[in-house]
């Protein structure tokens, strides 16, 4: 495989804030391995005005993945971010992840798709897309002339499929990054299976890591056994970036019919119901893995944005919560802003982590006496 | 599309579990084509994650005032109907792809079950604003679950059918319909599904039963592209289409009806279509 030098994607990057600190410099909160930053002075002692929102969802490809703030759209709930028109300024987002695109058009499981569950919702798209190619062909364009970085969403149901999208996004205008969804649960066949198996997610991650020099974000379930042992595994085969979590397998019944309500009968649970779990398969991947970790499940408020970070995630994703108030993103990165800017944060990386355990701590094991 | 907060100014339950409620949305109001909808959001203490949407039912450019007519099915709507006049809910619209009149159109045949009324309702004001005539054939299970004729305008002939024969019509609406199809020239309707594939079905053999001969289309005048504006007027029967919503923008793919050429997007590609897009169950 012809390996490039450099990322092309012809965004640029030159009017991104660029993170002052030398990136090698900048201990990653976010591990264990790494000493935790307590001992060196990221903070400057006076209460600072100007607070750096950016985050670098790709350290090791110096510039190819730097957000102006750690505010994202979730897959599947900002279509191609164009839906939404003049209500949302896309512009101001952290970066957009499109609707999962596979390499053949899917037209997905029948309806009813989605409905609502106590805090949350269920949905059964079943990765409906008109392939990679009419994807490109359709949002492209647009997407070169935003100055937000999209995502693309991948889905697959061999390591040959991901492999083959990768190949088309690869080099591609307008494209900032791959998120690879291993993780689908409204997939019959691959998709989910990838995300609870160490091997099979360390298979298909280097695969496309060798396909591609775009930034690669890997999405877990929230369903595996041991996400550590995944996150781990997605790590060391050269993922730039963890994305936790997708949603969890659920159902509803239509009493009336006496049935299943979902056409699909299983659909994944998201919204404020996901958020514990979360939370927890993020503080636990954390203290695993020193890549970045994006967070997504149930955030609909700035209390939500902090415990991510805090957990250890360095940005967060926001779907379903869009579905009822559409410019939420767009206010929480106002109030982020706010909210460090008062405490005299400089950043949001410096709160980045700071719940886990320190050295000192006995390193987590309970996570493994609740599962089943 | 936008964003906007609506205050309410009256409500009243005009059916049993059936709500009719007002709104001050003079953006919407101007902005707004019948078969159009809204997204509304429940307050944020209410801890639901989605919106609802609602046809526009009545539509006043000049109080700036919409209509909503809704069942109470759920906590959502159990809430607005709660609500108190004064209070505001956020709304996200207008929505979709209304129906389509074709301007030399003078006979309008109007055709509801149940709830559909609100699917169709803003129609009637439309057609008699521009001088058009309008019949309104309304289906329920029983009389009590009639749309009361006082809310419709004295212009509208108003033919009712029922289930179990305790008003009007002894059968469905379907049986109704082919008295009009003669003098109709559009149709527009709304309703359980059962419904309008039974209805589409009708409305496939009226060109045979009427011996009407669609003239130029063997020769060089193709015809327009299915789901086209043009195609949808150029159809004898318009139906409004109903489903579960997340965005109602066109972004989660979540609202899909299945259609010949494959899933439809209610919220972007309807939630009007003409019967021809749509693939009926076989069964229906
Ligand atoms: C309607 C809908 C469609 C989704 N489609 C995708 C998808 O195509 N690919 C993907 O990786 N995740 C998809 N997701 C999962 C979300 O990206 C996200 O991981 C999940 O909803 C949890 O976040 P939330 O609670 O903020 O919604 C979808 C979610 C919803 C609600
Ligand atoms: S409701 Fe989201 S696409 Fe229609």
């Amino acid at each position: 495989m012809r390996r490039k030098r450099s990322v092309v994607t012809d965004r640029d990057t030159s009017a991104l804030p660029r993170t002052p600190r030398a990136r090698s410099k900048t201990p990653r909160p976010a591990s264990a391995a790494v000493p935790r930053p307590a001992s060196t002075p990221v903070t400057d002692p006076t209460p600072a005005v100007e607070v750096d929102l950016s985050v670098d969802l790709a350290p090791s490809r110096p510039g190819a993945l730097v957000l102006r703030n750690p505010l994202l759209v979730a897959s599947g709930t900002f279509g191609y971010g164009v839906e939404y028109g003049e209500v949302v300024d896309v512009d101001r987002l952290g970066a957009i992840c499109c609707k999962g695109t596979t390499l053949k058009p899917r037209v997905g499981n029948p309806p009813p798709r989605v409905t609502e569950t106590p805090a949350g919702m269920l949905n059964s798209i079943g990765l409906q897309n008109p392939g990679v190619e009419a994807v490109l062909e359709k949002y492209a364009d647009q997407w070169v002339r935003w100055q937000v970085p999209v995502i693309v969403n991948v889905a697959g149901e061999s390591v040959e499929d991901y492999v083959a999208v990768a190949r088309k996004l690869d080099g591609q205008p307008g494209v900032a990054g791959i998120e690879l969804n291993i993780s689908c649960p409204n997939v019959g066949k691959g998709g989910l299976q990838f995300a609870l198996d160490a091997g099979a997610a360390g298979e298909v991650t280097r695969a496309v890591r060798r396909a591609t020099d775009l930034p690669l974000l890997v999405k877990l379930s929230p369903s595996a056994a041991d996400v550590r042992a995944i996150a781990t595994a997605i790590e060391d085969a050269g993922a730039d970036a963890i994305c936790a979590v997708n949603t969890l397998s659920g159902m509803a019944i239509d009493r009336h019919a006496r049935k299943p309500f979902l056409g699909n009968t299983y659909g994944g649970l998201s919204g404020p119901a996901l958020k514990p779990v979360a939370l927890r398969v993020v503080y636990e991947v954390a203290q695993v893995v020193d890549i970045p970790i994006v967070a997504i499940g149930g955030v609909g408020s700035l209390e939500d944005v902090l415990d991510f970070l805090m957990a250890g995630a360095c940005a967060v994703q926001v779907g379903t919560a869009l579905f009822a108030d559409p410019v939420l993103p767009v206010r929480l990165i106002d109030e982020l802003d706010e909210w460090c800017a008062t405490r005299g944060i400089a950043s949001p990386r410096e709160i980045v982590g700071a719940a886990l355990p320190t050295r000192r701590d006995r390193p987590s094991v309970k996570g493994v006496e609740y599962r089943p | 599309m936008r964003l906007f907060d609506a205050e309410l100014l009256h409500g009243r339950e005009i059916l049993p579990g059936q709500w009719l409620q007002g709104y001050r949305a003079p953006w919407l109001a101007t902005g707004a084509a019948p078969g159009q909808f809204v997204h509304v959001r429940t307050p944020d203490w209410s801890g639901l994650v989605l919106r609802r949407p609602f046809s526009l039912n009545t539509i006043d450019r000049i109080t700036g005032e919409v209509t909503i007519h809704f069942r109470v099915t759920g906590k959502g709507t159990d809430l607005l109907a709660r609500m108190h006049p004064g209070d505001s809910v956020g709304m996200l619209g207008p929505l979709g792809r209304g129906f389509e009149i074709d301007p030399r159109s003078r006979h309008l045949l109007l055709i509801a079950g149940g709830l559909g009324m609100a699917g169709v309702r803003c129609l009637v004001d439309e057609a008699i604003a521009t001088g058009r005539q309008v019949v309104v054939v309304f289906g329920a299970a029983t009389a009590a679950e009639v749309y009361p004729s006082s809310l419709l305008p004295d212009e509208v002939e108003y033919v009712v059918a029922t289930d179990d024969g305790s008003l009007g019509h002894h059968g469905r609406v379907t049986d109704l319909v082919t008295g009009y199809e003669a003098w109709a020239d559009q149709a527009f309707a709304c309703g359980p599904e059962p419904m309008l594939a039974a209805l589409a079905r009708l409305a496939r053999g009226r060109d045979g039963r009427l011996g009407v001969a669609r003239l130029g289309r063997k020769g060089g005048v193709r015809a327009a592209p299915l789901g086209s504006a043009q195609a949808r007027r150029a159809s004898w029967l318009q139906v409004s289409m109903e489903q579960t919503m997340g965005c109602a923008v066109g972004a989660c793919l979540g609202c899909v009806v299945m259609g010949v050429e494959g899933p439809q997007r209610v919220c972007r590609e309807g939630p009007v279509f003409a019967p021809d897009e749509i693939a009926w169950p076989e069964s229906a």
